[in-house]
């Protein structure tokens, strides 16, 4: 990728804990104006990513070219132009709304206006209320204004709607989607698929500290190579029921009562697991049929649910 | 606002806000002073505090100008004020039968009993060894003093109505050897009269309990503060993961941990202001923490015990772990520290926590610039040791002040 188009450009990136590897040699590039999200379980080194990437951590080996300045680690000149939202909300309970923004105003060498980052992130209603009196959505927001405060080139969102009702999900979703037309460039990591893949330009998924798959959602899951995904609950299945259906598809996983058929040609295969159900007199429960996301592409790369 | 004044402000209003912090700051050394002057002494206009003192007057010779002097002083002492209220002593004197050794010996008794808080001796041939030595002194012949010319103030270590008696007994001592010196024109000479004891200069003889206590309060409240105060914001924080929020801006530790300073001496003004008003104005204190030493001890102090509190913040792992090494330090570090108890005749091992203690210098060093106590050690000692703290505090500190635990 050409340099002046890349904000980040991380390479053999390495950072253990005694025998464990936490980051095991990744290298990627961060186009500018995109969002990049990282993908992985609980353990898979994302965490330990982002925080060498937000400096909080320094890596064991490996470069980051970050602005077009190589760097042993990221320093405080770097973090000027740097913006992070949190996982949780990290403020002092008993400040005000106003007074975090002010706070984190102080930090920076250029800050913009306190009253329009509480528009940004609509809480301008809400500027005299004490942090502890939010709820987790306004906190959230909060925190999304206090990680913007400084106009940032480069914005970090950690894990931004865990834990937040839909409603409040999709005002952050809003708000990344206002900063990517304002040509920010977000790193994101999240749990929710959903989340990845209507906010992401490009993924990388982690496994065990290493990359083990990256592209734009969509090349990864046509990667895949299956054209859909029929899944259907039905109690009480022998082992050999089930094997009737293994010759009409290209692959099928069971979980519990639930059965996924992976297909690379629908129609035919659709009738197949229906004449499969008459047959066997098999009450099919909550049929669907959908795309191939990115869980799947993380199952078959590794034989685990992201989750798991 | 730059980074630093935006921590200051912000560990100043978080404080204030939160009703357990504005406890322990301001409430309860307040609760103390109130309760410790009300257990020690009756204060302001109701007459204070009264102390059972004894005088055995041994002196057999002649003259007895200065024996009487100071008889009629302690008698003086011990007479009923004129604006009303209790008098300042409570005098107990031989009876004229009493053989003088025995008497002392069972009033000595009686003040490791508590029965008396002060016996004082004058001793045989006492006005004669004054009188001679004034006249040395103003024939320029050099000292002429013997043991002769020494009071002998008794007191019980670690009781503090006994202490505090002591203290008030050398105070009025004080003011007297100035007028003697005066008329001898020999007032660059150390003392006409010695005693035994500690002297206790300064001041004037006014002094009370409420002004030997209040020093006290208000260094045990920094201490408290620092101690409790400084590790509990930043590690309580760490645990809520603010440290982490804060370590991804640039403002870096040691702004930090400078704002964290400038905020917290800030709330320990606010608490100086309160304690000294409550003693000032509701308790009748008349020390004065307006000299340049005062101010600079108090400082000092506030200073030391903050960086004390960071040591404990860069080395504990959680905040209940930073309180519990709070705790383990708190009731050694205050009573080490010859604040609230006398260190003399301690054992090695202890009279060495007292000498790294850094309470104990500052302790000494603002009752004397307070002049409530004569301090013995140097003043480089004074403010050497507490600066070395705050040196090597901060610098671990610094370096070892995670946002996160060690993994």
């Amino acid at each position: 990728m050409n340099d002046d188009r890349v904000v980040l450009r991380v390479q053999e990136l390495r950072k253990h804990y005694g025998e464990v590897h936490a980051v095991d040699g990744i290298s990627f590039d961060v186009p500018r104006s995109s969002v990049f999200t990282m993908l992985g379980p609980n353990g898979a080194g994302k965490t330990t990513t982002l925080e060498i990437l937000e400096g909080v951590r320094e890596p064991d080996g490996g470069t980051l070219e970050l602005f077009g300045r190589r760097l042993a680690r990221v320093d405080r000149t770097t973090k000027q132009r740097m913006g992070v939202l949190l996982q949780e909300g990290n403020f002092e309970e008993y400040l005000r709304v106003r007074e975090v923004i002010d706070l984190f105003a102080s930090f920076f060498e250029r800050a913009r206006p306190a009253e329009e980052i509480l528009e940004l992130v609509a809480l301008s209603d809400k500027k005299r209320a004490y942090v502890k009196n939010l709820s987790g959505g306004q906190k959230q927001r909060l925190a999304l204004g206090a990680a913007l405060v400084n106009d940032p080139e480069l914005v970090f969102l950690d894990e931004p709607t865990t834990g937040l009702d839909p409603q409040a999900r999709r005002n952050i979703w809003s708000i990344t989607d206002d900063l990517r037309a304002a040509e920010k460039t977000i790193i994101l990591t999240t749990h929710y698929m959903e989340e990845a893949e209507t906010l992401s330009d490009l993924v990388c998924i982690m496994d065990h500290g290493k990359i083990i798959a990256s592209g734009s959602p969509r090349e990864l899951t046509l990667g895949l190579g299956q054209e859909a995904m029929i899944e259907f609950g039905a109690e009480g299945l022998a082992e050999e029921t089930i094997a009737q259906l293994r010759g009409c598809c290209k692959a099928m996983r069971q979980a519990g009562d639930q059965l996924t058929v992976e297909t690379e040609d629908l129609v035919p295969t659709m009738g197949a697991v229906l004449q499969w159900a008459e047959r066997n007199e098999i009450a099919l429960r909550n049929m669907v049929v959908r795309q191939p996301n990115l869980e799947d592409v993380f199952l078959s790369l590794t034989g685990r649910r992201l989750r798991e | 606002m730059s980074g630093t004044l935006g921590v200051a402000r912000t560990h100043l209003v978080t404080a204030l806000r939160e009703r357990v912090t504005l406890f322990w700051f301001l409430v309860f050394p307040v609760f103390l002073l109130v309760l410790l002057s009300a257990v020690f002494g009756r204060i302001g206009e109701q007459g204070g505090v009264q102390f059972e003192i004894t005088v055995i007057d041994l002196d057999r010779g002649q003259p007895r100008e200065f024996s009487d002097l100071v008889l009629g002083l302690f008698s003086e002492m011990a007479a009923p004020p004129q604006e009303g209220g209790e008098p300042l002593f409570l005098l107990t004197l031989p009876p004229a039968d009493a053989d003088p050794v025995r008497f002392l010996d069972e009033e000595r008794r009686q003040l490791q009993r508590g029965g008396r808080a002060a016996v004082v001796v004058i001793p045989d041939g006492f006005s004669r060894a004054v009188t001679a030595r004034l006249g040395g002194l103003a024939s320029g012949t050099g000292d002429a003093a013997d043991d002769a010319a020494k009071l002998r103030i008794h007191y019980s270590q670690g009781t503090v109505a006994s202490e505090m008696a002591a203290a008030i007994i050398e105070q009025m001592l004080a003011g007297v050897d100035r007028e003697i010196l005066r008329r001898f024109g020999a007032l660059d000479e150390e003392r006409a009269i010695r005693t035994e004891t500690t002297w206790v200069g300064g001041g004037d003889a006014e002094t009370s309990y409420i002004d030997f206590l209040l020093p006290g309060i208000i260094l045990m409240g920094f201490f408290t503060n620092g101690l409790f105060g400084i590790p509990g914001s930043i590690l309580f924080a760490r645990d809520r993961r603010v440290l982490r929020r804060y370590w991804v801006t640039p403002l870096g530790v040691p702004r930090y941990l400078l704002g964290l300073s400038i905020g917290h001496l800030a709330l320990c003004a606010l608490q100086f202001g309160l304690i000294f008003g409550i003693g000032r104005f509701a308790l009748g204190a008349s020390v004065s923490f307006r000299s340049p030493a005062a101010v600079a001890f108090l400082a000092l102090a506030a200073a030391t015990f903050t960086a004390l509190g960071f040591l404990i913040a860069s080395l504990a792992r959680t905040g209940h772990a930073g309180m519990a090494i709070a705790n383990v330090l708190n009731m050694p570090l205050m009573f080490l520290s010859g604040l609230f108890f006398p260190i003399a005749g301690l054992p090695a091992a202890l009279v060495a926590i007292i000498r790294a203690n850094p309470l104990t210098y500052l302790g000494e060093g603002l009752r004397a610039a307070v002049g409530v106590e004569a301090g013995t050690t140097s003043t480089l000692l004074l403010v050497g040791v507490p600066l070395l703290w705050i040196a090597v505090s901060s610098a671990i500190a610094v370096r070892k002040l995670r946002w996160d635990v060690a993994r």
